[in-house]
């Protein structure tokens, strides 16, 4: 019993990482249409760099916002300089953000070099909890609550904001909403250093759990394209139940069957596109 | 989906299919002759050109014909590899005419497997399933240790036998693969010249408009899809021998998005497009191996983001322009 609930926490821990990284990939998609597959690549580089800060001294919760703010700098370079050329043209999309992962991944390697590392938690958060025979770091518990409260705060953003109602109506009918006299190109790249902020918040804020290496990438980008498809394009409740069954299957399948983790990940993927391709909160 | 602005190469029909036929007969004699004076590295350089010509070639089908973004087809190319692979290293079967049907008939059953569960979905899921299955036989690779090798990959395959009484070098099999090669172009022409491949073509500029004409769009595509595969198939069977290896990232996004590369960046509307991408792009990665084999992946992702935003139409449309522009230059200095 104690085992099961240190797995489903162990689940719901790492599905707050896949959540923060799939609601800011989920309305990438969503609002601009762009598929943006350097998500994972920007996840990558803000581990390594809050590693950076807090190696030059930082602190630990002002290197997982240096982080995200550096991060959300090469989102809007890279939608300035590319993405915008490349609107509603998903396989010209592919080839290019697959191409910036190749080259991000080399330059975190030339950088950083090829050794995985690991950031501390705050000293505060590193002591465990004891469930039974088994002991939960508090640190997953400290994530967890994080991942709630900006759920929180993007859900009032998106039902409650002006701004969210005009990026839902976006994402529903984008020339309408230019029509109506709307700055959607504004709205859209916001919404993007948005995404890409939390994408690398996320990072810094794994880093203690997960670790840091230059493929970490595109993995972590594989499993927030399944919590996507499983909860639906834009929609911050859909990303959030997708990556918390997401992360708590994973988990279970690495605890009972380690040879077959990603296939099992995989398996979900496949049938929910055949049965439910709109994910479980889709808005088409 | 695809809101590209269609580029057709406009020529004279007579003097087009005669600088055709003169271009071909030109690079097959260069091909056929050449061996004996490149040396061991050009020899392995122009196999694996060819062989990376008949994936992307025949990738091609499904990309450019019939305007569907697979980011699988590498699964089928190392289906193929694999099974020729683990046939020859594990079970110690050599014969090419055993080897080649087995594996390549295995990989189109693949891809006719693949093609039913994918072409329920079309666009961006289109993308994330093929994805999906892709990566799925990659983790499959790498567990599987005792038949794959995992991950550090299957090694030691030889080159398969002809069934004649000499063995076979490197030069054998550069011309093994360049007949494979003539009879897949040759396959792949009379597919593209076919009113079925003018129905892919169809398929991909209007699908509803097609299947108003009457044609059952589902089955052309998933005909398209199995061919594909089909070729895919016969390109990862001579790769493992070329290789000597296959390693689990031979059936995932990378090797697919690779030959989807050498397509774009050759390509798509013109026939041999991506050999012309793939020729580049392997010279490319052979140089980098050379010079800076560590910055490979940066080099690699270079060139993915200039193909993209500055050739999008293709190499090949330029340089069949030229071709066009000195042919004309030619016919003037006669009359």
């Amino acid at each position: 019993m104690a085992e099961l609930v240190i797995h489903i926490l162990n689940g719901i821990s790492y599905g707050m990482i896949l959540f923060l990284l799939a609601s800011g990939l989920s309305f990438t998609i969503g609002i601009m249409g762009i598929l943006n597959l350097t998500h994972g690549s920007l996840y990558m580089i803000g581990a390594y760099v809050g590693l950076s800060m807090v190696g030059m001294g930082g602190d630990f919760w002002f290197a997982a916002l240096v982080g995200g703010v550096i991060t959300a700098l090469i989102g809007l370079i890279l939608e300035r300089t590319f993405f915008r050329f490349l609107y509603k043209q998903i396989n010209e999309q592919v080839l290019l953000t697959l191409g910036f992962v190749y080259i991000f991944s080399n330059l975190v390697l030339w950088i950083w070099g090829p050794f995985p590392k690991i950031a501390a938690a705050p000293s505060y958060l590193v002591q465990s909890i004891v469930i039974g025979n088994f002991s939960f770091p508090v640190y997953r518990f400290a994530l967890i609550v994080i991942g709630l409260i900006i759920g929180a705060g993007m859900w009032w953003f998106q039902e409650k904001t002006k701004i969210g109602a005009i990026v839902r109506a976006g994402m529903d009918d984008k020339e309408m909403t230019m029509g109506l006299g709307i700055n959607y190109g504004v709205i859209a790249s916001s919404t993007l250093c948005l995404g890409a902020f939390l994408g690398g918040l996320a990072g810094f804020l794994g880093a203690p759990i997960l670790g840091a290496q230059s493929d970490m990438g595109f993995p972590i980008l594989l499993l927030t394209l399944v919590v996507i498809v499983v909860g639906g394009e834009g929609s911050v409740q859909g990303a959030l139940v997708g990556a918390l069954l997401v992360g708590i299957i994973d988990a279970f399948g690495r605890a009972f069957f380690p040879d077959f983790a990603m296939f099992t990940v995989y398996a979900i993927l496949i049938a929910f596109l055949l049965v439910k391709p709109t994910g479980l909160f889709g808005r088409r | 989906m695809n809101t590209r602005p269609d580029i057709y190469v406009k020529n004279n029909r007579n003097t087009g299919k005669r600088s055709v036929v003169a271009g071909l007969t030109l690079l097959s004699i260069l091909l056929i002759s050449l061996p004996p004076f490149m040396g061991p590295y050009g020899e392995s350089m122009i196999t694996q050109i060819l062989i990376f010509s008949i994936f992307a070639m025949g990738l091609n089908i499904v990309v450019g014909y019939t305007g569907l973004f697979s980011m699988g087809h590498a699964a089928f190319f190392g289906v193929a590899g694999y099974t020729a692979g683990i046939m020859m290293v594990h079970y110690g079967i050599v014969n090419f005419w055993i080897i080649a049907p087995i594996s390549i008939v295995l990989a189109t059953l693949f891809a006719a497997l693949f093609g039913i569960i994918a072409l329920r979905v079309s666009g961006l899921y289109f993308l994330f399933v093929t994805l999906a299955l892709g990566e799925l036989l990659h983790s499959v690779a790498w567990k599987w240790r005792s038949m794959t090798g995992g991950a550090d990959g299957l090694t030691g395959i030889p080159y398969p036998s002809l069934g004649f009484p000499f063995n076979m070098n490197a030069t054998h099999f550069y011309y093994l693969v360049f007949i494979i090669f003539v009879v897949s172009v040759g396959l792949l022409y009379g597919i593209a010249k076919s009113p079925f491949g003018s129905a892919l073509q169809g398929i991909r500029e209007d699908e509803h408009r097609m299947q108003h004409l009457g044609y059952n769009t589902w089955m052309y595509k998933y005909l398209a899809f199995i061919i594909a595969g089909f070729f895919s198939g016969v390109s990862g069977m001579l790769f493992a021998s070329f290789a000597n290896v296959m390693a689990p990232e031979h059936l995932g996004v990378h090797t697919a998005t690779l030959a989807v590369l050498m397509i774009i960046l050759g390509s798509d509307r013109v026939f041999f497009g991506p050999m012309i991408g793939a020729t580049i792009v392997l010279f490319l990665q052979y140089y980098a191996s050379t010079f800076a084999p560590e910055r490979w992946p940066l080099i690699l992702g270079t060139v993915f983001v200039l193909s993209v935003m500055f050739l999008r139409g293709g190499i090949s449309i330029h340089l069949i322009k030229f071709w066009n522009k000195m042919g004309s230059w030619y016919a003037s200095t006669k009359t």
